[in-house]
């Protein structure tokens, strides 16, 4: 068999997946857990059969459903296309699923109705696989509406708890708002073109902005915003990653966040091919400052482990946004490779988060603290994934982000524009809030002070853990190694973004695209300046084994060194609390920055009007930047 | 020979022995002055060296409440990665690893050593350690946002219409065009980075995480012996990197293209920078809180760097 089929089956076997769970596994536990895992690895492997083919050899896929291939010339049935950049979600995809999978087999034991769960899990799993693998818009908008309506099952499934109706209500109205804008987008653009592949309306509309077609690319660029949550659509993010059971709060920011991205990437760089107008680089930059900013000075104000990580979610996607809109290869670059990123490290910390909740029944960062003692190996993986998200070198947050500080301050000096220097330093002071926003929560959650009530915590089994180490130790690897990420993934999938005539000719037939007037853009080599991961490690790991051969050799004769009282009940061992036994810290978890919120009560107390938890408000947000983005593409994308 | 070369730069010079034997000689010189101009005789300057030896030697108590790995292994990393950039930072003329990292990424490795003091801190499981910590990520806050200014500022100035993060292009373009320090736009950022220098080292009146009379030390009250040791050693080797940074930033065109005469000079420079910016002003001011700190950051320092920023960018 053709691995030209592979696509398709691993569409259809998460959606196959799905139904059979309906009506096999609704008594039996293990036939549940055996389906699920079943699909989400196979399609784990089909996608990764097409590694070769696609990112290694350079071909497109194209695949007609039916084998309704164009007839003279007008694309009329429903194609996949599965260029590089497609590829690079899918990958993204099929393993954001295969871990939340593995680990949802323990994490969810103690939840009730399981089988909508597996069910609701393998829709949305196959729906946005099928959406960055699809060449046609309306089918993405279908995928789309798949996606958004399991989305509010999940995020509301663990109904019991207070709030998860509430957020599934709220993911319900701002998404289909979304969907809608993009719906009737895409009705427009049908209107306008006759097509809806998406390999010939990039040729049809190169060079052809008339009013209606701007009006589409309006309102698709706003429900794709609204589905990737960027300011100021983020509102039912908070909440419904919040409610959501923590494996699927990871698919949430690891997938269907990403997903967004993907649409918008696709859109601008491919449909409209506006990636060179100043006017668009400027829209998406804009959007994506806001973003980093708004989401992660409300993280720095969260009390609850998941909401926090949830505006953590929100911020980086801004980072992505900001970095894929400069339209520069290298931008483009690094705005993949964070996106990438993002899934690593946010979904190892969402892990940790349901790790945390599942051995300590709470998320509450007021209440936790302490835990590195009872769960050590958590710890390890969290402050991993915390550090890659805080950008330390050398994990792979940092090479990403260095990336896009990059590529921003290079568009800054060539274009002149000290608008985007000052995206630079937004772009950094973020990542500093960043890492004060997670050493709070290292600080709350795991070391700190122990409260009585978390005495017979105990470490979450191995199977939970399996996929916190294999994340944690990609995000080290693709730190160390950015070289060869950018070599084997990421070049290719940003060239394929950039070269739209190979997409089209394979679509629609060789020479197509030459005769609708479409030229390649040159794609640079991404330049890596100077970072040399590998060598510092090496230099950090000879220092380090300086030190302790040092302190071995001097230990001989003083065996003071390191002595440890540990636990003696000795009131003079004990940690020192000002002579009274046990003295609460005044400061607590999530209070951590009361030297920097003070300063910006101001700016908090609007963000907290902002944020009001009425979903009318939040509707009216969304319409009004719908608004605000018509008027600004109807008067300078030209 | 090519490996004998890289362990003598990482272990000797500018590695761990120059940085550490720098550390200190700055941290002795620091006190022995700062004694001189509050009237008292002060300590003879090789101080710091006793004090650490001595500490080394003394008994190292692990709280019971700590998570014991972290506690022990925090300083160790600090220490590790404080010698691993300061290696990193050219010695005037000298420059040891050419192209392994650039202006940001020094930005960011400066940032390990505090968050291993942090997480070190934060392990101890003491309520004071805790405050120390908020304060200490507050300081982080406060002086990152003029050192990116001063950063991109300065880049702009050696890169023109090109990308230029490079230090070793800074150091050519100063050898070329003299010190960069001449130049009217680069003052203002001169300036914030001199004042970046003692918040990023910890000195007063900007030493508030580890306010003595307040919090007792904050993220180290729980640390003795060995750790404390080298964590006291982390803070004197900071005072090197950050004066050897900026005279990598505004002063590179002093070089003279002679090994042993730059490291002379650069030894001068920083012993003259640190008596500047950590010594006079430690001498002269009361410390500051922790929000009278971030306010004074985020406008007069930041608007500083900021107006350097604006001002290369219009052609100054």
């Amino acid at each position: 068999m053709s691995y030209i089929h592979f696509p398709v089956i691993a569409v259809m076997t998460l959606f196959m997946g799905a139904f059979l769970t309906v009506v096999f596994g609704r008594k039996s536990k293990a036939v549940r857990n055996i389906l699920a895992l079943a699909a989400s690895c196979t399609a784990f492997v089909l996608i990764c059969c097409l590694i070769k083919p696609v990112l290694i050899d350079g071909e497109i896929i194209s695949y007609w459903m039916g084998n309704w291939s164009p007839v003279e010339g007008y694309a009329i049935g429903i194609g996949y296309e599965i260029d590089q950049l497609g590829m690079f979600f899918a990958l993204i995809t099929v393993f954001t699923v295969l871990m939340s999978c593995i680990y949802s087999i323990r994490y969810m034991e103690r939840d009730s109705a399981l089988d909508f769960y597996n069910v609701l899990f393998l829709m949305l799993s196959g729906s946005v696989l099928g959406l960055v693998l699809t060449g046609d818009v309306f089918n993405m908008f279908i995928m789309i509406e798949i996606m958004t309506f399991t989305s509010v099952g999940l995020a509301a499934f663990r109904n019991n708890k207070a709030g998860s109706v509430e957020a599934g209500f709220k993911y319900l109205v701002i998404g289909s708002i979304g969907s809608s804008m993009t719906l009737f987008g895409v009705a427009i653009l049908y209107g306008n073109c006759h097509t809806l592949n998406m390999a010939q309306l990039s040729s049809i509309l190169a060079g052809k902005l008339t009013p209606s077609t701007l009006m589409a690319f309006a309102l698709m660029f706003t429900g794709l915003a609204v589905k990737s949550y960027i300011v100021p659509f983020h509102t039912p993010a908070a909440d419904a990653y919040t409610t959501a059971p923590a494996s699927i709060s990871m698919v949430f920011s690891g997938m269907v966040n990403k997903a967004g991205v993907y649409g918008m990437i696709r859109l601008v760089y491919i449909i409209f091919r506006a990636m060179d107008k100043s006017s668009v680089q400027l829209l998406m930059v804009i959007f994506g400052v806001v973003t980093m900013f708004v989401g992660v000075t409300m993280a720095l104000a969260q009390h609850d482990f998941k909401r926090l990580l949830a505006f953590h979610s929100i911020s980086q996607i801004g980072y992505v946004i900001t970095a894929a809109g400069l339209g520069s290869a290298l931008g483009l670059t690094a705005g993949l490779f964070h996106a990438m990123n993002h899934t690593l490290f946010k979904g190892l910390l969402f892990l940790c988060a349901g790790a945390v909740y599942y051995a300590a029944g709470t998320t509450n960062l007021d209440k936790l603290g302490g835990l590195s003692k009872k769960m050590p190996k958590t710890c390890i993986c969290f402050l991993i994934g915390a550090f890659s998200i805080s950008g330390l070198p050398p994990f792979n947050g940092f090479a990403s982000k260095w990336l896009v500080y990059q590529a921003v301050y290079e568009k800054a000096v060539t274009s002149g524009n000290i608008f985007y220097a000052f995206a630079t330093v937004a772009a950094v002071v973020v990542s500093v809030m960043t890492l004060a926003s997670f050493i709070k929560v290292t600080q709350a959650v795991f070391f700190g002070q122990l409260p009585a009530s978390l005495e017979n915590v105990q470490e979450v089994p191995a199977l939970m853990r399996l996929p916190m180490w294999i994340m944690s130790a990609l995000c080290v690897l693709t730190g160390v190694f950015y070289d060869q990420v950018n070599k084997w993934l990421l070049a290719p999938a940003a060239g394929a973004a950039l070269n739209v005539s190979g997409y089209i000719d394979r679509m629609m037939g060789e020479g197509y695209a030459a005769e609708a007037g479409v030229v390649n853009i040159p794609v640079f080599a991404a330049r890596f300046s100077f970072w040399n991961p590998v060598v510092w490690l090496l230099l950090f790991i000879i220092v380090l084994a300086a030190f302790c051969l040092a302190i071995i050799g001097s230990s001989g004769d003083r065996a003071s060194i390191s002595s440890a009282p540990a636990d003696a009940e000795d009131g003079k061992y004990a940690t020192f609390f000002s002579g009274e036994k046990s003295m609460p810290s005044h400061v607590s978890g999530s209070d951590l920055f009361w030297g920097f919120k003070k300063n910006w009560k101001g700016y908090f107390k609007v963000m907290d009007g902002i944020h009001s938890g009425r979903v009318n408000d939040y509707a009216l947000y969304v319409v009004c930047a719908a608004a605000l983005i018509t008027v600004f593409v109807f008067g300078f994308v030209r | 020979m090519e490996y004998l070369k890289i362990l003598f730069n990482i272990l000797v010079f500018p590695g761990c022995l120059f940085v550490g034997a720098m550390g200190l000689l700055l941290s002795g010189i620091d006190r022995k002055v700062l004694a001189r101009m509050q009237k008292r005789v002060g300590p003879p300057i090789i101080q710091p060296l006793y004090d650490f030896l001595k500490l080394l030697g003394k008994e190292t108590i692990v709280p019971k409440a700590a998570n014991r790995k972290v506690f022990l292994g925090a300083p160790v990393v600090g220490f590790a990665a404080l010698v691993v950039t300061a290696a990193l930072i050219p010695v005037l003329g000298y420059r040891a690893f050419e192209g392994s990292a650039d202006l940001i990424v020094l930005l960011y490795l400066l940032t390990i050593p505090a968050v291993a003091l942090i997480i070190g801190g934060s392990s101890s499981g003491n309520p004071y350690a805790g405050i120390g910590i908020s304060r200490e990520m507050v300081t982080m806050m406060s002086y990152e946002l003029p050192l990116i200014c001063i950063f991109l500022a300065v880049a702009k100035k050696v890169g023109g219409s090109t990308l230029c993060f490079s230090l070793s292009q800074i150091a050519a373009y100063q050898q070329a065009n003299g010190s960069l320090i001449g130049c009217v736009s680069l003052l203002p950022a001169a300036a914030a980075m001199l004042l970046v220098i003692p918040a990023e080292v910890g000195t007063q009146p900007f030493d508030v995480a580890e306010a003595e009379t307040e919090i007792l030390e904050g993220p180290l009250i729980e640390y003795s012996g060995a750790p404390l040791a080298v964590f006291k050693l982390n803070t004197s080797m900071k005072m090197y990197i950050m004066t050897a940074l900026f005279s990598a930033l505004f002063l590179g065109g002093l070089a003279t293209g002679v090994t042993a005469l730059d490291v002379l000079i650069q030894v001068l420079l920083c012993i003259a920078l640190t008596l500047i910016c950590m010594t006079t002003i430690h001498a002269v001011t009361a410390r500051l809180k922790i929000e009278h700190l971030f306010k004074f950051y985020w406008t007069v320092v930041a608007g500083l760097a900021a107006l350097s920023l604006v001002l290369v960018w219009l052609g100054f």
